[in-house]
């Protein structure tokens, strides 16, 4: 976690007490306005290689940017939000990130320069119980990168080691 | 054999029989190894353990694996795991990201971390939600049609779900049943275990690392070793279980704790406390029994601009070993340690603890303005046995495995390029080696090819069950 924010509104008659918690794949280097996951209040916070540059700033009325990932009340026991509960957090989307950059950076050919499945969305199964076929049609199945494949063939890109 | 004894057949007399024979008889050894491994054109060989059927209720590496070394051989295995969510294993990656896409239908934005690669190769994936008494046919009937089945729950849940040995046997005297887990039946039944728990309680991270003295501390392999020794540890059990059964027709329960397997490589330590009372030390890179035989650092890495920092600040570690009076005699004239032959000229004086430290600080003052290349060719050049320590890049690029197979390319079949080292690096067999067809399926994948086609259940029932997340 880059930081949190701590919550400490007045919250149904008493303080909110809810720890918002800022992950570093969305907050690294973030600025704008967030909600609390408990009481919705929204705050801004502007975030500079996940360093708390400016805020938490109370922004009472506005629209929240984004939500924590995650938040928790550990003062009332075990009570959290885990993530992906609409209008309180924010989806967990897993997404690869460039390793210096921080910015979805999702692998499409292996170091050789072979199509990998290694990126989404992917096509749905074959439709019972989530079945699938036994073989990537890539052609079919991920028309665009079978033409970035062709590009890089044409280029010579691909190799066998 | 001839019938009558007194006749002599060509083909009862040692030697080649035909032409090819004689041909393979006159191959160079290497043409003949090339040959009968024919790396690369596994498929078209047979497999060992076509015709067996084997169910796997397993969960992250360690039973996984014992599991996935039948299915190279060849077995059929139907990895059942949660609805939904999968192995956990799936969800463990290098830095908690996902790479292969997509997890299961109802996750399309989630995908299978990397940590799950080699545990589950070759298996049909099924999901089932076993402890239901709604599925308890599904999962009966698959026992009827299996050999065996592994299974990693704490010991009694199993038997609590009416699923142990106890109730399987009753229904197929065949089967063959194992239990992998932490510490097995005892005092600590219900302890669980992962693999740095068994380094660390069955005593193998305590001779781990370099002793305090030196600056070390107990430690554990970077990779989950305990995981991958204990299942194979397991496969050899299963393998010994099924020569067993065709001797006898009859199954067995194979209880397995991944804790006490760990002490297996532990080697003599056990007796030497028995014996002497002494308990084993750390020793790091060198060894208790050789001298010089060890692993030293270097001054400059082999590749000092390189982009990545194992390569460009690692690559200094090289082993050397001149343990026999002769090759210590060399080692020292060619590091200019003469000094250390005249003091330590029998192997008794330097194989001791204090020797050892000052021969190692002298060796690695002497490679400290030298490269790891260097150090390596000055000791091979005088004859002695060295080598670097390599990386998984250098691995790779080792002209010597890509020869044999051991590391390759392979186009897997849902996830398209994957570069490959389990399988093949498992040891080679010429008639029926170990193969790789695809490296795990989606979470349920194969559920219709299971459900419907081999136990016969409509698919109606299956998208009923699939709607009430049994499956």
């Amino acid at each position: 976690m880059c930081d949190i924010i701590w919550c400490k509104k007045d919250f149904e008659g008493k303080p909110c007490n809810t720890i918002n918690y800022l992950d570093p794949y969305c907050f690294w280097n973030w600025e704008g306005t967030i909600n609390c996951a408990e009481c919705g209040a929204v705050y801004y916070i502007h975030m500079i290689q996940g360093k708390m540059y400016r805020g938490p700033e109370d922004r009472p009325g506005e629209t929240p940017d984004t939500s924590p990932l995650y938040a928790d009340k550990p003062l009332d026991g075990y009570r959290f939000y885990g993530a992906g509960i609409e209008g309180r957090t924010r989806p967990f989307e897993c997404l690869p990130r460039h390793i210096y950059l921080g910015v979805p950076d999702m692998v499409k050919f292996s170091i050789r320069g072979r199509p990998v499945r290694g990126h989404r969305p992917q096509p749905p199964s074959a439709g019972i119980a989530g079945s699938y076929g036994f073989n990537w049609d890539i052609k079919k199945l991920s028309p665009d990168l079978y033409e970035e494949y062709q590009q890089k063939l044409k280029n010579g890109e691909v190799k066998d080691w | 054999m001839a019938k009558d004894p007194r006749v002599t057949r060509i083909e009862d007399l040692p030697g080649p029989k035909c032409k090819e024979e004689l041909e393979e008889m006159k191959m160079p050894y290497e043409e003949y190894c090339k040959a009968q491994f024919d790396p690369g054109n596994e498929p078209s060989k047979p497999n060992a353990l076509n015709g067996i059927r084997w169910m796997s209720t397993t969960m992250y590496i360690f039973t996984p694996h014992s599991v996935s070394n039948l299915a190279e051989m060849g077995a059929e295995v139907i990895k059942v795991e949660m609805p939904r969510m999968g192995d956990p294993m799936r969800h463990c990656a290098p830095f908690n990201e996902t790479y292969l896409y997509p997890l299961h239908d109802s996750r399309p934005m989630t995908g299978t971390g990397m940590g799950y690669l080699n545990a589950n190769p070759n298996e049909y994936h099924i999901t089932m939600d076993y402890h239901l008494p709604e599925l308890k046919e599904a999962f009966y009937a698959l026992v009827k049609m299996s050999d065996g089945l592994t299974e990693c729950y704490r010991p009694g849940t199993f038997d609590r779900w009416k699923q142990s040995y106890r109730y399987v046997q009753e229904m197929n005297p065949r089967f063959i049943y194992v239990w992998g887990g932490g510490f097995g039946y005892g005092p600590k039944c219900f302890g669980g275990s992962y693999d740095i728990l068994g380094q660390a309680h069955a005593g193998l991270a305590s001779v781990t690392g370099f002793h305090e003295s030196v600056g070390g501390h107990a430690t554990k392999h970077s990779n989950w070793c305990i995981d991958w020794y204990s299942g194979t540890q397991i496969t050899f059990g299963i393998l010994a279980a099924l020569h067993w059964r065709r001797k006898t027709g009859l199954g067995t329960m194979i209880e397995f704790s991944q804790v006490q397997a760990a002490t297996r490589c532990l080697g003599y330590a056990a007796p030497l406390y028995g014996r002497f009372g002494i308990v084993r030390q750390r020793w790091g890179n060198w060894d208790t029994q050789l001298c010089a035989h060890g692993i030293i650092l270097c001054g400059k890495s082999d590749f000092p601009d390189a982009e990545n920092p194992q390569d460009r600040l690692e690559a200094r570690y090289a082993m050397i070993s001149a343990f026999q009076d002769e090759d210590w005699k060399e080692l020292c004239a060619i590091t200019g340690n003469n000094d250390l032959f005249d003091k330590y000229k029998s192997h008794n004086e330097r194989v001791e603890a204090e020797a050892q430290i000052e021969i190692y600080a002298a060796l690695e003052k002497w490679a400290e303005d030298k490269s790891r290349a260097e150090v390596v060719k000055v000791c091979q050049d005088a004859g002695l046995l060295a080598e670097p320590v390599c990386n998984d890049r250098e691995y790779y690029e080792n002209e010597h495995w890509r020869m044999r197979g051991s590391v390759r390319w392979m186009d897997d079949p849902i996830f398209g390029d994957i570069l490959q080292h389990g399988t093949y690096s498992a040891g080679l067999m010429a008639k029926t080696p170990r193969q790789l067809n695809w490296i795990w399926r989606p979470v349920g994948a194969d559920n219709v090819k299971i459900y419907h086609e081999l136990l016969g259940y409509p698919t109606s029932t299956i998208e009923e069950w699939y709607e009430k997340a049994w499956l």
